[in-house]
Parts: structure tokens; sequence; C-alpha cells
């Protein structure tokens, strides 16, 4: 007996193909990884440091002395290892690249369609590329971050990854809005 | 024709008729009316009947405090009741309908009412439907409520959407009159975000119904350039038809905007309405002032309107309220409106002014009647004439229609909601806004300034101070120029002695000025009280128009200041606000979001049928096709997983990572049960107190190295467990060095139970598992076959020998297909939370369904669990309270059904065999039953008074919900394999 374990996306089954891009586009990152590193505390300067100085990696604040951290450079198998180990005994670390969804909207409108589920203040000057935050969006918890003029990305629990979609389209629904996964 | 529309004048498009119906009579008006103007211009004037005496009413103002021109707008799905006429924009094919009739507006069988007024007095529902206590609910009020209905709604779903958006700005502008579009102008131009927020379809507010000129141009027009300067700033936002309803904290405003409410064809992709929230650093309340009706005999018949009402239909729509108006006024604004009306060549009857003398000058050929007052009306569903009275001497003037003004009220609404109380003005004779901070201040007529000139400085200086305090510099001001106005003071006129006819005070409720004299006499003087009592501002329009005046009306007869008498209470929201507003875009699948096992698409494939839990679904059964029940399906996976094994989904416990040198003693405060010396690798069961002693949550701690813990939490109690945590680690033991972090998600976990569960789980598993090296509660990470590193749990909810295995969750179907394809010649089957339950509650394993708040451990059986001899833990010390430690106390046991036909119910009572039925023989209660397809019998858990000392009792279980009682012996509740020996295997 052969054991291969072919990995599922959170949302394979539920987004279909499209024939083009709308203005809005809603990309479904298919695989990124993805850690939590706690800092230990005490430590959350240092933690700080070592973390936000690497281009490796993309730390987003999620907490007093908690980042999300993502990476394009490390694979989802090895990013915490590696993390583990460039913050030695500053920081825990935890691998959550299958816990979490990686989303990305953007568009000319896609503050104006988060701002039907999301209380932040998301003006440029308010809200600028490289901010983050955890918000409510809609009923859902998510990381929050700027990417772009017009482009964000949202960060969610694995198993509200359906559901959150299913809120940007509503929230959308006057906005010319198109979902697929992205192709990278 | 006595209203009509004029043959010039006015911002509609007379090039644009639409088409609309009242009543089914098709009528026309033009782009730019309201229903209302629309109404008047077709000289229809009676458009409803009152709440109460079902008096035949129409139209009294221009604006949204209107109380009588409530109709139900469209039809079918569609249907919208208690719409006011004088807000609703006119469109193509609108169906309006008046309300509170039978048969028809024109002859309505509830106007005997009015004849019964005598025994109809204020108070009366309550004096009369008291007795008997029953039959408010099922009599008196469904008939109270038939008689009094104001509209009807329908039960079909609204076939339309609702959106709800937050906004953010530097500055708030509400209403965009001369104080809001000057105030919006000055931020605008000096950079600040800014909202400007307009009830109306068309900006300008007042200055739309203006006749006087301002900077040499019609004030329209001045408006609309205004308007257009915003329109072309990125920093401003214009919200027209947007009501702001309500401040809450921090300067948050709800808002109301009728996106799509007055069109003729509803674009679906858009929504109808869309509620927003708007934090505002600042806020400028440019709400203008409320003409205040008088209070005289027959002051309600339809065309008598506010003075206001009439020059704005006149100025604004071109619609003259009628061909000769009589003019009833306190103060100046009567006189405006003469002016208004002799401009457009209207006849005035006459101008009865309350005041002796007056520097207001009437239009040229105006008959004046100084110290005058109107006593009563006459006339069926229209005025035809007034009774003037002056020095005692009556006067009978034919009119069809008056123009009312008893001076004006600063709308002041919304700066009152968050607990400040309004201030009398004893020199402006009205109730002005407290002073509630900088974040959010009135201008112009909304802080009684009613002169043009003064509104348009007020919001400029009130926006500049905004500029200011946000830190920028103020640029941009220019006032207009204008010409002189006349003096707007008025003399305040409560209500007229002598009205030879009902004198109504809040058109609505019916409430008139002998309901208010009742009120006083019978000792409910207080506004609060006389407020319950009449009724008198409690209607949709919550007392715009009447509040004031009944406040003057109850001082007058109290013998004190309106400044003693105060307001009622302000609240959200200004005007109602509808359900699907509110609601926004939470309805139908999107109510509350749905939450996917990892493992779901394994469930489905095995033919799972599922089950809301909370908000996860769950697989409940896995039927196959021969199986006609649920039961026959549970009954066979529990023997299934008995004797062979099975695969269940626990995907959706809460897990928690829990990291830090003092993790350990994190726990050990946290858990009544020990855990400091939990050795790396091993498995504990875990019971969480409340500070009150009962049993929060229970669940599994496992050790994975000296400072890193993996613990599990029901499903149920997942986030709950983790802001608990959250404050005792922020809170209680700040100085504890521990995280923890939430990986409910990262985890797809499966339990494999049954005597075969080792031998299927070795095929996929590479290292060694045998009993001897990952014995009963062995926790650690294993390395499947094919590679893939995983977590591996040996506890059983079950009873069975048995594992959790826990995988990335991605890779959750794919190893679940593996050891259903390792299983399948061992006779694996997939089994769903029903035979879980089933299982456990053979083996008396508790639930949330006996841990439910009101239990000790030791209620529970778990006494030895506590940890006595620890420093502290989170219920230690108030579990020795007396009462928890009673011998009486209920007691977790197992029941037997011994009439093998009947079942047992959760909730069921428990009584000593022989005694009545009855809560006061009350012995214990049921909490889970299961049939159980291993004993062959029903069994239940079950907490019994001392119920550990009573095993082999036969006891009542009585259910009166099905009016049955069956005989059940009492036992242990460990019903299955009370040694572990399966368990242990």
């Amino acid at each position: 007996m052969a054991y291969e374990y072919q990995a599922v996306h959170a949302l394979d089954g539920t987004i279909g193909a499209i024939a083009e891009r709308r203005a809005n586009h809603l990309s479904v990152h298919r695989t990124t990884a993805v850690a939590m590193v706690l800092a230990v505390p005490g430590q959350t300067a240092e933690a700080a440091g070592i973390l936000l100085s690497s281009g490796e990696f993309e730390a987003r604040f999620s907490g007093p002395g908690e980042w999300l951290v993502l990476s394009e450079v490390h694979a989802p198998e090895t990013l915490a290892a590696e993390l583990s180990v460039r913050l030695g005994d500053f920081a825990f670390v935890v691998d959550q690249s299958h816990g979490r969804v990686v989303l990305t909207l953007s568009g000319p409108d896609a503050a104006r369609i988060l701002a039907n589920g999301i209380a932040v203040d998301l003006h440029a000057d308010a809200f600028p590329v490289g901010r983050a935050a955890n918000v409510l969006c809609s009923h859902l918890s998510i990381n929050l971050a700027r990417t772009g003029n017009e482009s964000f990305d949202l960060v969610v629990m694995r198993s509200f990854a359906e559901a959150l979609v299913d809120d940007l389209k509503v929230m959308a629904r006057s906005h010319d809005l198109s979902v697929d996964f992205a192709t990278r | 024709m006595t209203a009509y529309r004029l043959a010039s004048g006015g911002l509609v498009d007379r090039s644009h008729g639409i088409r609309f119906t009242f009543d089914g009579a098709t009528l026309t008006g033009h782009a730019g009316d309201t229903l209302a103007s629309a109404l008047l211009a077709n000289d229809t004037l009676l458009v409803g009947r009152s709440f109460k005496y079902h008096r035949p009413r129409g139209i009294v103002t221009a604006g949204p405090s209107e109380p009588n021109g409530l109709v139900t707008i469209g039809s079918g799905v569609r249907r919208d009741p208690n719409t006011r006429a004088t807000v609703a924009e006119l469109y193509d094919g609108l169906e309006a309908r008046s309300q509170n009739r039978w048969p028809s507006l024109a002859y309505d069988i509830g106007a005997v009412n009015n004849l019964m007024s005598r025994f109809l007095s204020a108070g009366f529902y309550y004096k009369t439907f008291m007795w008997p206590a029953a039959f408010w609910e099922k009599v008196y009020e469904p008939l109270i409520r038939r008689a009094a209905g104001l509209g009807r709604t329908d039960l079909p779903r609204d076939p339309d959407s609702y959106e709800k958006s937050w906004a953010h700005c530097d500055l708030l502008v509400v209403g965009s009159g001369p104080a809001g579009l000057s105030a919006a102008l000055v931020a605008a131009r000096s950079g600040l975000r800014v909202i400007l927020a307009e009830q109306d379809f068309v900006f300008g507010g007042a200055l739309l119904s203006e006749a006087m000129p301002i900077g040499g141009e019609p004030a329209y027009v001045f408006a609309r350039r205004v308007v257009e300067e915003l329109q072309s700033s990125p920093n401003v936002t214009l919200l027209p038809r947007t009501t702001v309803f309500g401040w809450y904290d921090d300067n948050v405003f709800g808002a109301v905007e009728r996106v799509q409410k007055g069109v003729a064809v509803v674009d679906a992709t858009k929504p109808v309405e869309r509620m927003w929230r708007i934090v505002a650093k600042h806020a400028i309340l440019a709400t203008g002032a409320e003409e205040r009706p008088l209070v005289f005999g027959g002051n309600d018949r339809p065309g008598i309107l506010t003075a206001s009402a009439v020059s704005t239909y006149a100025n604004r729509f071109g619609v003259a309220a009628g061909e000769s108006v009589t003019v009833f006024t306190n103060g100046a604004s009567g006189y405006r409106t003469a002016r208004d009306l002799a401009a457009q060549g209207v006849e005035i009857a006459a101008l009865i002014d309350s005041r002796p003398a007056s520097g207001d000058i009437a239009p040229a050929g105006v008959r004046l009647l100084r110290g005058g007052a109107i006593v009563d009306t006459k006339g069926r569903h229209r005025v035809r004439a007034v009774v003037a009275d002056r020095g005692g001497f009556e006067e009978l003037i034919a009119c069809d229609a008056v123009a009312m003004s008893g001076g004006w009220s600063p709308v002041i609404h919304l700066a009152c909601q968050r607990g400040g109380k309004p201030v009398w003005s004893e020199a402006l004779q009205a109730f002005m806004a407290p002073d509630v901070g900088s974040g959010l201040v009135m201008a112009g007529a909304a802080a009684g300034h009613y002169l043009l000139s003064e509104c348009f400085d007020d919001g400029a200086r009130k926006a500049s101070a905004v500029v200011e305090a946000v830190g920028r510099s103020v640029s941009g001001v220019e006032q207009p120029v204008i010409g002189e106005e006349a003096d707007p003071s008025f003399t305040a006129l409560w209500h007229v002695p002598g009205a030879k006819s009902k004198a109504f005070v809040d058109f609505q409720n019916d409430v008139h000025t002998k309901d208010l004299g009742l009120a006083v006499r019978e000792g409910f003087g207080h506004v609060e009280h006389a407020k319950r009592y009449t009724t008198g501002g409690m209607a949709t329009d919550q007392g715009k128009l009447g509040n004031i005046n009944a406040i003057g009306i109850l001082a007058g007869m109290r013998g004190v200041s309106p400044a003693e008498v105060g307001t009622t209470t302000f609240r959200p929201f200004y005007t109602p606000v509808s359900f699907g507003a509110m609601a926004g875009a939470s309805i139908g699948e999107h109510a509350m979001p749905t939450r996917r096992s990892p493992l779901h698409g394994w469930a489905a494939r095995n033919g799972a049928v599922f089950i809301d839990a909370g908000l996860w679904y769950r697989s409940s059964w896995f039927p196959k096709a021969v199986e006609k029940s649920w039961r026959e399906s549970v009954d066979r996976e529990v023997r299934n997983v008995r004797e062979n094994a099975g695969l269940c989904d626990v995907s959706t416990l809460g897990k928690i990572e829990v990291f830090g040198p003092d993790a350990a003693e994190f726990l050990n405060r946290l858990y009544c049960n020990p855990v400091l010396k939990l050795p790396v690798g091993k498995a504990r069961y875990g019971l969480m107190l409340r500070e009150d002693g009962m049993v929060y949550d229970d669940g599994t701690v496992s050790r994975l190295g000296d400072e890193h813990f993996f613990v599990t939490t029901t499903t149920a109690m997942a986030s709950g467990v983790l802001s608990h945590m959250e404050f005792a680690a922020q809170v209680l033991w700040p100085d504890l060095r521990v995280r923890f972090l939430s990986v409910s998600d990262q985890w797809a976990q499966m339990s494999i139970a049954g005597p075969k569960a080792r031998t299927i789980l070795q095929a996929v598993v590479e290292d060694d598992i045998s009993n001897a090296s990952f014995p009963f509660l062995a926790a650690r990470e294993v390395r499947l076959k094919g590679n893939l590193k995983a977590r591996l749990f040996r506890i059983s909810f079950s009873g069975e020998l048995a594992y959790e295995l826990a995988v990335p969750a991605g890779h959750g179907e794919a190893v679940a297909d593996a050891l259903m394809r390792a299983g399948a010649s061992h006779g694996i089957c997939a089994y769903g939370v029903e035979t879980l339950n089933v299982l456990r509650l053979e083996k008396g394993h508790v639930t949330h369904a006996e841990l439910d708040g009101r239990v000790t451990p030791d209620d529970a059986g778990l006494g030895r669990m506590m940890g006595t001899s620890k420093a502290d833990f989170i219920g230690k010390r108030l579990s020795t309270r007396f009462g928890l430690t009673a011998a009486d106390r209920m007691q977790l046991v197992g029941l037997k059904s011994v009439e093998p036909e009947k079942d047992m119910r959760a909730g069921a009572h428990l009584l000593k065999d022989g005694v009545k039925p009855s809560t006061i023989n009350d012995q214990g209660w049921v909490s889970s039953t299961c049939f159980s397809p291993t004993l062959g019998g029903h069994i239940a858990l079950a907490f019994l008074k001392s119920g550990r000392e009573r095993y082999g009792e036969k006891i009542v279980v009585w259910d009166q919900l099905r009016g049955v009682e069956t005989f059940a012996e009492v036992c242990d509740p460990v019903f299955v394999d009370p040694e572990n020996t399966k368990l242990m295997a």
C-alpha cells in the first residue's frame, strides 16, 4: 500500500473557474507558509528585532508580542523550524500553514468593500501600506494587512474560510468582484 | 378645487410628469415632488385616519416629523407601512394606500370611537383591560392592536437586500441647510475628511424653500453651487436620503441611507437601504428647528398645516395649500408665510396673531387680527372655516386652509441621546442642547440662530473650531451677502383657552388637552408619567411636534416653568428604521458563519448526515442504504466500534498550545487536578472549574516538552476556555511567564476506537505503537508512513482501546482515507457524534449535558480528581463552602429502564416510587439518555440526591412534558467495562 497524503485546500470545490478577472479580485492562495510567533515574556523587543530585520519574513502584528508571519521564501513545512532557529530563546513558534487561509483582495473598490464589514478606518493615511491588525470582518476575526494602495491580505482561520469568502461576495455585491485561486 | 399646483415656481420639473396612485386613484405629480406635495397638488387633503378616534387627518408638515401623513407604499412583498408621505420621493408607478380605516378612507367605521370618546379617556386601556389578567395577552391586546393598527406588515420574505457600512471622518455634518452647508464648505476647503448627511433627497434644507435671495441669486441656486463644489472635493462624502438616527459611544453615529426607496425599479445588485456607522472625530448638528403646531379647538382637520410647511409647499414644490388661507401665528413666522403666499398670489383670509402687539408687518391688503385666536374649526373631511375669537367676540372666517405657527424648537434630539438633558432657554422659549463637549456641537437654527445670516456665520464658526482642533488651518471662509431679515421672535402660546372642540397636542396618538388635564388630576403630572398615562409622544413620530406643547401645558397646569417640567428621555432612533436595515446582510445563511471541519469532505464522501453543532457542521451518523432510521445506523456503528473499530472526526475540539517556563504552573492553577508532574509524552484528563467551584470545562492535557503543552477543550467551550486563559494570564497571574495560542484549525483530528484500533493504526504509523511502547495515555509526535509528521494520543472517550491522531488539516482527508483503507479488512466503520454520544454514555463519561454549570466535580463523580493539596487553583476556595459539600447533593448515577419498551428523555425528573408526581417531591433529573445496543436497553445518566448510596433502588422517571412515567433502576454510571480492561488492552 502506498502512502501519499494529497493536501486539500479549505476552499477546494467551492470556487469555480472564472473567464476573466473583474475590476476587483479576490485571490485565494493555494499554499502559504504561515506561522505564529509568540515572544517569550520579557523578550518582545529581541524577537521583534530578529523578525523585522529579515526580508525573508513578512511579520504582521497580531497582538502584543505576537506576530503572524508569512513567507514567500520558505515552504510551509520548514518555515516554523527556520523561525525557531532564528529566534532561539526569544520566542515560541507554531506552524499555522494548515490552520490559516490567505486571501488577497485587490482593486479600486477594495477598501470600500471591506468597509461593509470592518470597522477600522482603511483610509491610506490611517491604515497605510505595511500596517496590519486583527479585526472583525462581518462575523469573523481575521488578520488584515494593507499590501498596496488598493490591495489587502486577509488571513482567516481555515474552518471559516468558506464563510469569509461567502461574506466577502455579499460585501462586494455592488462592486464587481471575481474570486479565483492564485495562479502561482 | 382648494389645494392646487401654482402656475409657476418651485423646484419640481414640470416637464417631467409622474403617474402614481393613492387608494387606487391614478394621480400625476412631477419629478422633485414628495408624495405629500403631489397629493396636495391633486387636492387630496384627507390622507389617513387617526390612531384612536379615527378622525380624518391630512398632511401637517413638509418634513420628517409628520404625524398624520403615514401611508403604506408599495404592494405585495415590497410593502412599506407607516411611510411618511412628506419625505417619500415620488416615482413613476408609486402605489400608496391610506391606513387605519375600514372599509374606506371617507367612510370609516372606527370613527364611531370619536363619538365614544368620553369613554375612551387617557388611561382608558389601563383602567378597563386590567382584569382578568389572563385576558390581556389573549383577548384585549390583539383586539386593541387590530383596532388601533397603524399599517400592517407582511410575512413573505423581503426580496431586497440591505447593507451595513462603516465610514470615518474628521467632521460629520448632519443637515445641509445654511448652517450645514457653510460648515461643510469651510471644513472641505480646509482639507478635512468630511461627511455631509441629509435626510432629504435634495441638499439645501431650508434654503430650498427660502424666498430671500442669497448673494443676488435664488437661495436654491446658491445651495446647488455649494453642493457642486463639495461634490468635486475628493475629501468630501455626500450622503443624500440619509437620516442620522443615533449618537453612540466614541462619537459613532448611526445613519440609514435610503439608497433605492424612491425608485420605480429596484436594482438587485444594490441595497435598498444602507445602514452607516459613522466614526466621526467631530460632528456638527445643523439639524435646524421644528415649527410647533398651535393647540386650538379642531386643530387636526385636514387642511391645517404648519406655516413653514405651507411656505415649503408654495416655494419649493409650487403648490398652494388652499385658495384662501387663514394664518394663525404667535410670532414672525406666520407673517413670513403670509408674504410667501401673497407673493404667489394666494388669497389670505386673515392673519391672526395671538400677540396684542408686535413689530411684524402684514402684507399689504391682508386683514390682521392682533390678540386673536382660533377656538374652533368647521368642515368634515377638510377645513371650511375657522371660528376666531378676539376679546370674547367670535367670528366665522371662511377659508380652505390654515397655516399655524407656534414658534420654533431647535432639533436637538441626537445631542440628548447619551444622557445629556435639554436645557430650557427662557429667552428663546425653547429647550436647547446641553453642552456635550467638543465632539458634538450644534450650529444654526439647531443652536437657536434663526436668521439666515446667523446660520451661515455659525456654521462657518463651528467648522473653523473643528479645523483647528484637528490641527489644520482654516481657509476659504466667505459669507454670502443677504438682505435685511425680520426679527424671528415669537411669544409662547402653549394652547388656546376656550377651545370649542378637541384641541390636539399629539396628533399621531390622538392626545388632546383634556387628556393632559386628567393626567395631572390623577397624579400623573410628572412629564414621564404624563407620557405613559396619555401615550403622548409614544407614537412613531416620538412626539417631535407635540411634546413641547405638552410640556408647556403641563407647566401651565402645575404653575411652574417648562424648565421645571423638563423633557422625556431622548433615545435612538430619531425616526423609524426598518428591521431590514438593522439586519443588513446578516440574514439567511449569512445570519451566522458556518465552520467546516477539515474532514468534512471525507465525511461527506462516506455518506454522513450532518448536524449543526454551534457554528460547526458535524457528521451525525453514516447511514447504509438498507437502514431505515437513524437508530439503526447508530446501533450498528456502536456495535461495530465495540467489536471491530470505528473512525470519528473530532477536529472540532478546541486545541490550545501552551508554552513557557511557567506553563506547567499556569495549567496547574487552571485545572483542579494536578498537572505539574505530568511527564513529557503523557496525556491526562483535565477538569477546569469556575471561581465558584462549579465545573467549567473538561478536556485533556498533554505534555509535549518541558515547557510545551497541548490541551484540548470541548467543542462548545473552545473560545470560552481561551478567553478564560487570557483572563487568567493577563489579570490573575501576569507574573507567570506563559504564552498560548489556539491551534484548533491547524489540525485534523480523528479518533480511532475499538479492539482493532491498534492493528489498523499500526498499518499507517511508522513508529512502534505496541502497548509496551505506546501505553494508555501516551502522547507524542509520530511519523506516518509516507513521511508525514503527526501527533498521536492514546486517549479514549468510548471505553475502547482508542487513539486520537492529529495531522496537518490539509492532509486530514487523505489520512482518514488511508486509515479506512487499512481498516477495511478489519471491519472499520465511520461513526458520527450520535454514536460518540452512545459510546461515552455507556462508559459513563460526562459532557456539557452533565456539566451544566450547577455541578461540582464530586457531583459528577470526579471528586477524587481535586488536587486539594495544591496551593491554589481556580475554584479551590469556593469549593469548600457550605452547600457544595452537603451529603444530599444530587450525584451522577446511571439509570437502566426496567420496562424494556419504554425509553427515557433528558430533562425528566426523578421521583421515589409511590409519591405524587410533583416538583415538591423532586429527587433529581435526567441529563442524557440513549438506547444502548451493548446492553440491549434504554439507559441514562442522571443526577439523584445522594445517588451513589442508592444503587439498586427502583425509581420513577417522570416526564411531564410527554406525560410518561418510566420505572428505572439506579446503578453505577459506568455501564460498560468498569474494570477498564478494554481500554488498557
